[in-house]
C-alpha cells in the first residue's frame, strides 16, 4: 500500500519540499492573511492574494537558502503579488502620486488639534480618551483609506513590527522613501481619524473650525 | 549636531518607532525631546496611535480559510481552485 502511494502519488522529493514548506510557513500563516486582508481591504480578495502567495511561495522555497529568512520572503512574495493583480486592474499606485506632494497633507497634526478642540474638557488623559472614541471597525475603514504607496510601509511597520529597513526591503525601495512615506502616511492617518470623527459626531468642534 | 525644530522632530518620529533613523538623526531627535514637552506628547501619543492601530488591524484567520489552506499545503490540487 505504501509502495502503491508512492507511485501514484506525487514524487517523494516533491512531496518532502511541500512537508518542509508547510512547516516553515505554519508559524506565519496567521500574520500573512492579515498583511494581505489589510493590503486588499476585503476579505475575499485577502483570501485569493493569500492563496497566490502560498501557491508562489511553495513553487521556489527551494531558492531561500536561509530559514530564518522565511518570514520576510513570504511578506515580499505577497507584496508581488498584490502589486500584479493592481497593475492588471488598471489601479497602478500611479493613481496615488499626486499625493506625492510633499503639502498633500499639509501639516496636519492630530495630536495638537486635539489639545487646540479641547473635546474632553475634563479629562487628563486627552489623547487616550480621542483614540478610544473609535471601534476597531472604525480605526480600520480610516486605515484602509490611507493611500496603498503609504498604507504598505505603515501596515509593515506598524502592525507587523518589521524595521523601516526590513520594510524597505521587502517593498524594494530606498529606505529614505519608507522615513518619508512612513511619514506622509501617518498625517493622512491622522488627518482621516480627525474628519472621520466630527463626520460621524464623536466629537463636538467649535463653530468656526470648518 | 544640528538642533532641530518641531516640524523635524515631528516627521522623525515614526522612523524613530520603527529603528529607521541613524544614529546622528536619532540624536538630534533625542537632544529635541530633551527640552520639548509638546514633542513628548507627541511621542506618546504616536506610541499610543501605533498600538491602537496595530490592535485593530490584526485579523484571526477564518476557519473553513484555514482548512483550504491545509488542503493547499498538503498537496491537494484542487484546493488552489476551490471556492
Amino acid at each position: 500500500m505504501e509502495m502503491a502511494a508512492t507511485m501514484q502519488g506525487a514524487p517523494r522529493a516533491e512531496r518532502r519540499g511541500r512537508d518542509v514548506f508547510a512547516d516553515l510557513v505554519a508559524p506565519h500563516l496567521d500574520g500573512l492573511y492579515g498583511y494581505c486582508v489589510r493590503l486588499a481591504n476585503r476579505v475575499p480578495d485577502a483570501e485569493d492574494l493569500l492563496q497566490e502567495t502560498l501557491v508562489r511561495g511553495l513553487r521556489s522555497h527551494g531558492r531561500l537558502r536561509d530559514a530564518d529568512r522565511m518570514r520576510p520572503w513570504l511578506f515580499t512574495i505577497a507584496t508581488n503579488v498584490w502589486r500584479d493583480r493592481q497593475r492588471t486592474r488598471g489601479r497602478e499606485e500611479a493613481a496615488t502620486v499626486s499625493l506625492d506632494d510633499p503639502q498633500a497633507e499639509g501639516d496636519f497634526s492630530l495630536f495638537s488639534t486635539v489639545v487646540t478642540e479641547d473635546p474632553f474638557p475634563y479629562s487628563d488623559e486627552l489623547h487616550l480618551d480621542f483614540l478610544r472614541l473609535f471601534h476597531d471597525e472604525d480605526v480600520r475603514a480610516v486605515f484602509g483609506a490611507v493611500s496603498p504607496v503609504y498604507r504598505l510601509p505603515l501596515i509593515l511597520t506598524t502592525i507587523h513590527g518589521f524595521s523601516c529597513k526590513e520594510a524597505a526591503a521587502i517593498l524594494k525601495v530606498p529606505l529614505g522613501t519608507v522615513l518619508s512615506r512612513l511619514h506622509r502616511g501617518r498625517r493622512q492617518l491622522e488627518a482621516g481619524l480627525w474628519d472621520y470623527a466630527v463626520k460621524n459626531a464623536l466629537v463636538k468642534v467649535s463653530d468656526d473650525a470648518d | 549636531m544640528t538642533l532641530i525644530d518641531c516640524r523635524e522632530a515631528v516627521a522623525r518620529m515614526w522612523g524613530y518607532l520603527s529603528q529607521g533613523l541613524a544614529k546622528r538623526d536619532v540624536k538630534e531627535l533625542e537632544t529635541h525631546l530633551e527640552f520639548c514637552e509638546r514633542c513628548c506628547g507627541e511621542l506618546e501619543f504616536s506610541r499610543q496611535l501605533r498600538a491602537r492601530v496595530a490592535e485593530a488591524g490584526t485579523d484571526q484567520m477564518p476557519m473553513p480559510l484555514r482548512q483550504r489552506i491545509n488542503d493547499l499545503l498538503a498537496g491537494d490540487a484542487r484546493a488552489g481552485e476551490a471556492k
